[in-house]
């Protein structure tokens, strides 16, 4: 057994997994890591199962005593990770000494960074996974993000130790202007031909108040259509247009049924790159 | 859009992509018992690769696991699998649930609204059977069809930010329940002492869409017991 204690828990950091499906019916969203690649990169620089659960941290990561020695990686956005004050590389495994502090500061480029320790954290599942979904409270630790204190426990695989690094290629450059590809929505039809046509190729700049609920856009507005729209079933990617015109993509702790028109989806491919973007930073869409 | 309709329990269904492994369908007279039998036959085939299968008021959503099927295959599937039997009335479960509308917040808002006096408005609330429509946007919200016209209520411009679990709403012409404290903008009207949903369960509720409900009322008292 294998433990870590939270010194301070960054901005937001929770457990999360590839995710809870199966419960929508019930109105449980999906939940999971909100950027795949760089959750399936950590798990793998450590040599775990790449469904393992891991640590998202969100903006600022926040620091922490290992009490045992782990071996761990971190992945995804650039938080300048430190072992004992000192900067170590991100994207290749990490030999951490019982002892050792581990700290994750603000983030420079991309918006969640990913910390997977080899082993498998030990971390109660609810409903299948282990993803924390605070809006619910629960799943993860205790179904909050982790705060000074908290105690996270892993079983230690007894094997060898290991050294992985990540093929230069494998490493996504998160750059502030983002661009993901689109199909159309349920609902597309429902644009005026005016704002169909704009629609790919305007900039939209992501609001401070994008959450893991959903990235929401603002800077410039679209023509809302006049029509009455029955509450319907949605998913991460969809993108909906509420009634101020500005359109919030849903992601992994959206809800389960939306009652806003769903002009559009990004597709699942491209939805990492989203999970990476953060207040002020530049999203516009293409049409595959 | 580009997918075949089907046809299905004597009607047509439009077919659309929602997803690239999810697929919405919708009942061309729109109707709630259509939804939810065909989702009732679809769980007892208890096809392989289907994630999940989420109704809504005029559709359903189904979600595939996209190694095994893809929204043709889908289709067809659902056009050819076997109807059930039974109706749909025979697998409906009735809940009861206890409700103290002393406890509601805005008595005020929903009395000024409907023009009625405030034990017409519980008269007229627990006097009906409500169908469970479906579950969600968030976990456990109850979304009931079958609320007395007279009751219809906007839903309140600024939503709260936090509503308690147990809360029994109005919503334009629907009533509801919010199993977990959330934000929310129903008019709130009295509170249950009962939780229908239990994360740490699974499945986390017994209720499904097409249950039926009554509410019936308790006092505060009763309600602070539990």
């Amino acid at each position: 057994m294998g433990r870590l204690t939270a010194i301070d828990g960054g901005l937001f950091t929770t457990i999360q997994d590839s995710g809870r499906p199966g419960y929508r019916k019930f109105g449980v969203p999906v939940s999971g890591v909100m950027d795949q690649k760089s959750f399936r990169l950590a798990n793998w620089l450590v040599g775990n199962s790449k469904r393992y659960p891991v640590l998202e941290c969100t903006m600022k990561g926040g620091k922490y005593t290992f009490n045992d020695e782990a071996i761990i990686a971190v992945t995804g956005a650039l938080m300048h990770p430190k072992i004992n004050g000192e900067e170590v590389p991100q994207n290749q495994s990490l030999k951490l000494n019982t002892g050792d502090e581990l700290e994750l500061g603000f983030s420079t480029r991309g918006c969640r960074s990913y910390i997977a320790i080899k082993g498998s954290l030990t971390i109660k599942q609810v409903m299948g996974s282990c993803s924390t979904y605070t809006m619910g409270k629960f799943g993860g630790f205790k179904g909050r993000k982790l705060k000074s204190g908290d105690v996270i426990e892993w079983d230690e695989t007894k094997s060898k130790d290991l050294t992985r690094k990540a093929p230069y290629d494998q490493i996504p450059y998160f750059s502030s202007k983002v661009r993901v590809r689109i199909m159309k929505g349920v609902e597309w039809d429902w644009l005026s031909e005016e704002s169909q046509d704009g629609f790919s190729g305007t900039q939209f700049e992501v609001s401070s108040s994008s959450n893991r609920m959903g990235i929401r856009l603002e800077g410039h507005s679209l023509r809302v259509p006049e029509r009455e729209m029955i509450s319907g079933p949605v998913l991460p990617g969809i993108i909906q247009l509420p009634p101020n015109g500005n359109p919030i993509i849903l992601m992994q702790d959206g809800q389960t049924i939306g009652g806003y028109p769903r002009i559009a989806k990004v597709l699942d491919e491209d939805l990492w790159r989203l999970g990476q973007v953060k207040p002020g930073d530049k999203v516009s869409f293409s049409f595959t | 859009m580009g997918l075949p309709s089907l046809y299905r329990n004597g009607q047509n269904w439009v077919s659309e992509v929602l997803g690239e492994h999810a697929l919405l369908v919708r009942p061309e007279n729109e109707e709630l018992e259509h939804i939810h039998k065909l989702i009732s036959e679809m769980e007892g085939a208890g096809l392989e690769g289907i994630i999940d299968i989420v109704p809504a008021y005029s559709s359903l959503a189904v979600f595939f696991d996209g190694s095994k099927w893809d929204h043709h295959t889908l289709i067809a599937e659902i056009e050819n699998l076997s109807e059930g039997k039974s109706s749909v009335k025979a697998v409906q479960n009735m809940i009861e649930i206890p409700v103290c509308y002393e406890l509601g917040m805005d008595w005020k808002d929903v009395i000024r609204q409907t023009g009625l006096e405030k034990e017409q408005i519980i008269e007229l609330h627990n006097s009906k059977i409500y169908t469970i429509a479906m579950m969600g946007f968030i976990p456990g919200f109850i979304f009931l069809n079958g609320l007395d016209a007279k009751l219809a209520v906007p839903r309140k411009s600024t939503p709260r930010t936090g509503v308690p679990a147990g809360s029994i709403g109005i919503g334009g012409n629907q009533t509801g329940m919010y199993s977990l404290e959330s934000p929310g903008g129903w008019n709130i009207i009295g509170r249950s002492p009962k939780s229908f949903f239990d994360s740490s369960k699974n499945p986390p509720t017994l209720l499904k869409a097409g249950d039926k409900v009554k509410f019936t009322s308790i006092s505060e008292k009763e309600f602070h017991r539990g």
